[in-house]
């Protein structure tokens, strides 16, 4: 006989405002298999599982109930606590009497306790039947898997590989250093961004732990926590690494000229190229939508000056496989295209220029050496206007989120203008400053005292060319007027936006993502690192807009996550997975082709009853199932059950309402 | 032959009749045959929706629901202000049929809206419909040497979710016209601003001190003349001019066309059909521009190494 134990939680106001918990444990006592029935404040608490524990003994309880929250804030919990008593901990149901009966009928108070006093009625049905389950156990790869090498990637990276965990760092470009190796200087200590990044990439080029593969992609991702299978496609980069030394005679002789997005196009680069000086690996590649001779079989020069012999114009992509464990994805962030700011003559205006481009030419190894200049005619600005918000907090033009890093920069940048140009003038037109940080408000303070920044509150209306001026009119709302400010150059602080692929790699690792296409953490607060797939973790701009030191900490956060992961030699999982009944199975495989983790195989058995003949049966690979449900679903036979939703359990919850 | 039901609208009857008459030459040209809408009423223009917005709604849905009963699906309006009430009833009655039907229930005896009329202002018609080539192909006597500043006002192509027409900061319709007329328009960065519109009865101040901006920008965009494709634009550039070149000193002498009147002219009709003496600021100095085309700056040589490097690359 059955002896269910029932704890009813008032989760503070948030259950017992809506839902009448004395009632509801009135009626949940009416109910034959109940032996037990108690409500508490917070069940969750230590008192709260005490109460668990203690009634687990002295009512010989054989399944527990515990009407409360989702499963998914604290089953686990709950779990625990049926363990520590000494029972099955997979003897325990919860009925969600908050999300789905407090929280959404707070108007409805009498149906909301209805609907409570019956989620628990199944709950108790259900429980009676469930079953002893084990967890089991998985083996683990220990090898990570890091997607981008910027500042997130490498941090990552190095730390993971510091722990002596080995790491697969795969980048996109010819070289790593991301969007960080763009900047000149960093706030708010004005560190020189490459002095800070090279020493870090140059420790992951000759880390052993780290293998470096650039200028590749993910291209799948198969497999389970602690078992994932990738596939990289390594980009053909016409150059054989192995004996190029690096030293530049080929970019130098190449005849092809492009634009330099590593310079965001400021000045050109070589079909053959490496994007910066201090590159890692300081080898070229060839870009081949521009080379002439992989477009139209004509030049060669670089093959020609190549003393080694490194140019083979010949290689295909490859692509490669690894087995590991965990995945970092840190794809960064783009900026925002100003476009649609036709006001600010953006595209119309060769002075109206994006706050990365400014950043370029401040920078010393820029394509103006460390001088702005104005794009027109070459000219050194005086007056400079700078643009906040320029897209981020705007739902008519842009995005509705703040880019956090704007305000900063910004700040940075009249900074750095006037160690530029030192009868020049900057004035800033903002809509709030948000400047919290470790020494960050005293760094806006730096600009506009030491700097004499000019901060204007308010929008700009228009830009528009007299002369050779730029108008800049906008509103200073605290003065309440129009003013109009002459300009030699505008920068605009264009919004940070998630990486343009990131939707489709989510989609390829199976990871959830927001409307803006940023990463989706498990939980914005508890799990900020961490995905809903268990062993994919996010660090940096690929799951919000950061700035460095958050990237860095939030990079570091992952590899402890990684490391946690690869302590033990095998893995725990969840026992709630398929099982066959190979004597109702048909081998229709039905199951194999809706399984969506490709965790389901065939496999051969005897007949039986003395038949020779073999027969075809599905098989369910343990490590890999999720347990979601859809073989059990498709099976014509019902020789599938899922483990914790077997059938009996299934229809006695619908019996019981 | 195609046809276009057209709402004139007060304005086309007095005070910019030249944009009227020219638009019919221009149209005749380009094969389009106008028919009025029967009976059509005020569009209501500003004093309608500051007083109630269902009666502002009830005033051009009259005249939606009375082009309804015509063979054409698209209505031409010449006024910038008509266009803009007509387009905004349009876009509002055809999320709201329920209130659309409480509205003609209630006031208009014509019978019901349908939604089955679309709303263009001539530029749009002009643009979309005939397109620049039919219209390039027309041409007989070419503008060019004349250049121009295209001055399109805060209503052609605002608001944007409305209108859904055109840029609504910088526009280039109208310039693309010009152009195919073989006119220049000029970089001229004041084409949506204000010209203070109907303030210039109520506090003409503000319509000098407005609209004297926008003569400014264009004379410093090299501009001869300002062409425009409403009523209200026109009269207060033109007819306020002289008493703005009193309040700043300054000599403008920048004529004012309806984009109609240059197309009338680029396809040969004579100067005396396009109502010039209806202009205070005189044409003439500006139209003696057509033919006096300036030579073109000198291409710079390249460089023999840059020519070198060139081929190389080819």
């Amino acid at each position: 006989m059955a002896r269910v134990g029932v704890f009813v939680c008032f989760c503070g106001a948030n259950i017992a405002d809506f839902v009448d918990v004395p009632k509801v444990v009135e009626e949940t006592k009416k109910i034959k298999e109940v032996k037990y029935c108690i409500e508490y404040k917070y069940m969750c608490s230590d008192p709260g599982q005490g109460m668990i524990r203690n009634a687990i003994v002295e009512n010989r309880l054989t399944s527990v109930v515990v009407a409360a929250c989702s499963p998914r804030m604290h089953e686990k919990t709950f779990r625990k606590a049926l363990s520590d008593a000494g029972m099955n901990p997979y003897l325990l149901e919860v009925a969600n009497i908050r999300e789905h009966s407090s929280w959404v009928h707070q108007k409805e108070k009498k149906a909301a306790t209805e609907k409570a006093s019956d989620l628990i009625r199944m709950a108790v049905a259900k429980s009676i039947a469930n079953e002893q389950l084990h967890e089991i156990s998985v083996p683990v790869t220990k090898r990570a898997l890091v997607i981008g090498g910027g500042i997130a990637g490498i941090q990552a990276a190095l730390d993971i590989a510091d722990a002596r965990i080995p790491v697969t760092l795969v980048e996109r470009s010819p070289s790593i250093g991301g969007r960080m190796a763009q900047l000149d200087e960093t706030f708010p200590t004005l560190d020189c961004s490459q002095c800070i990044l090279t020493p870090k990439m140059v420790d992951v080029a000759s880390h052993p732990y780290i293998e470096l593969i650039p200028y590749s992609e993910v291209l799948e991702l198969d497999g389970y926590v602690g078992n994932y299978k990738v596939k990289i496609k390594k980009k053909a980069s016409y150059v054989d690494f192995s004996t190029c030394t690096g030293c530049g005679a080929c970019t130098q002789k190449c005849p092809v000229k492009i634009p330099n997005e590593f310079n965001m196009n400021i000045d050109k680069r070589k079909a053959i190229y490496s994007p910066f000086p201090q590159a890692v690996p300081n080898k070229p590649v060839i870009d081949a939508e521009h080379c002439t001779m992989l477009l139209k079989g004509k030049c060669g020069i670089c093959a020609k000056v190549c003393e080694k012999g490194s140019i083979n114009f010949k290689m295909v992509d490859e692509v490669i496989e690894r087995e590991i464990g965990a995945v970092v994805v840190a794809t960064g962030y783009d900026l925002w295209d100003p476009k649609p700011y036709e006001e600010y003559g953006v595209g119309r205006f060769k002075d109206v220029i994006t706050s990365l481009e400014f950043e370029r030419m401040v920078s010393a190894s820029g394509p103006t050496n460390g001088v702005p200049v104005r794009p027109s005619d070459g000219k050194v600005p005086k007056n400079v206007v700078f643009i906040k918000c320029i897209g981020s907090r705007d739902e008519a033009k842009g995005i509705e989120y703040c880019s956090k890093i704007c305000c900063m920069y910004t700040a940075k940048h009249a900074i750095l203008l006037h160690h530029k140009v030192h009868d020049s003038h900057a004035y800033i037109f903002y809509m709030d400053i948000r400047a919290a940080g470790k020494g960050y408000e005293e760094f806006v303070k730096r600009a506009q005292t030491e700097t004499a920044a000019t901060y204007l509150r308010g929008r700009v209306s228009k830009i528009y060319k007299k002369g050779e001026k730029l108008i800049v009119r906008g509103e200073d709302a605290q003065i309440g007027q129009v003013v109009e400010v002459e300009a030699d150059l505008v920068v605009l602080a264009t919004a940070i936006i998630p990486y343009k692929t990131n939707p489709e790699l989510a989609r390829l690792l199976g990871i959830s993502y927001d409307k803006y296409g940023y990463l989706s953490e498990a939980h914005p607060k508890l799990r900020p690192v961490e995905t809903a797939k268990a062993g994919i973790f996010l660090a940096g701009c690929t799951q919000a807009p950061k700035d460095i030191p958050d990237t860095v900490a939030q990079a570091s956060a992952c590899a402890a996550k990684v490391c946690g992961l690869f302590a033990g030699d095998t893995m725990k999982k969840d026992p709630m997975i398929s099982k066959v009944n190979i004597e109702y199975c048909s081998g229709c495989q039905n199951c194999v082709k809706v399984c969506p983790y490709q965790a389901i195989v065939t496999e051969e058995v005897p007949f039986g009853h003395g038949v020779k003949e073999m027969r075809t049966v599905a098989k369910i690979n343990e490590g890999v199932c999720q347990g979601c449900g859809s073989c059990v679903a498709i099976c014509r036979s019902m020789a599938i059950n899922l483990a914790g939703f077997t059938d009996p359990q299934i229809i006695n919850e619908i019996v019981s309402i | 032959m195609k046809k276009l039901t057209y709402f004139p609208g007060c304005s086309a009857h007095g005070t910019s009749e030249e944009f009227d008459s020219t638009l019919k030459l221009v149209l005749k040209t380009l094969d389009v045959e106008l028919e009025d809408i029967p009976d059509w009423n005020c569009c209501g223009a500003t004093s309608a929706h500051v007083m109630t917005e269902n009666f502002a709604y009830a005033l051009p849905l009259r005249n939606l629901v009375l082009a309804e009963k015509l063979e054409n699906t698209t209505i031409g309006i010449a006024c910038a202000s008509c266009y803009q009430r007509m387009k905004v009833t349009k876009v509002h009655m055809d999320e709201k049929p329920e209130l659309a039907k409480m509205i003609t229930d209630k006031i208009v005896e014509e019978g019901q809206y349908h939604g089955n009329v679309d709303v263009k202002s001539m530029l749009q018609f002009c643009y979309e419909d005939i397109g620049l080539e039919t219209i390039k192909s027309k041409v007989t006597k070419s503008l060019a040497g004349l250049k121009v500043a295209c001055y399109y006002g805060c209503l052609l192509t605002r608001p944007k979710n409305i209108t859904k027409f055109d840029s609504p900061e910088y526009p280039v319709s109208m310039d693309k016209i010009v152009e195919a007329l073989g006119a220049k328009a000029t970089e001229f960065d004041y084409k949506t601003e204000c010209c203070g519109a109907s303030f210039s009865i109520s506090n003409t101040e503000v319509v000098l001190n407005l609209s004297g901006q926008i003569l400014e920008m264009a004379k410093e965009s090299g501009a001869h003349a300002i062409v425009v494709a409403c009523p209200l634009c026109q009269s207060n550039l033109d007819m306020r001019q002289p008493d703005i070149e009193k309040q700043s000193g300054k000599k403008y002498d920048i004529p004012i066309f309806y984009f109609t009147q240059l197309m009338a002219l680029a396809f040969g009709y004579p100067k005396e059909q396009l109502r010039f003496p209806k202009h205070i600021v005189p044409v003439e100095g500006a139209l003696s521009n057509i033919g006096k085309i300036e030579p073109e700056p000198e291409k710079i040589k390249k460089t023999k190494k840059a020519v070198e490097a060139e081929s190389e690359v080819e």
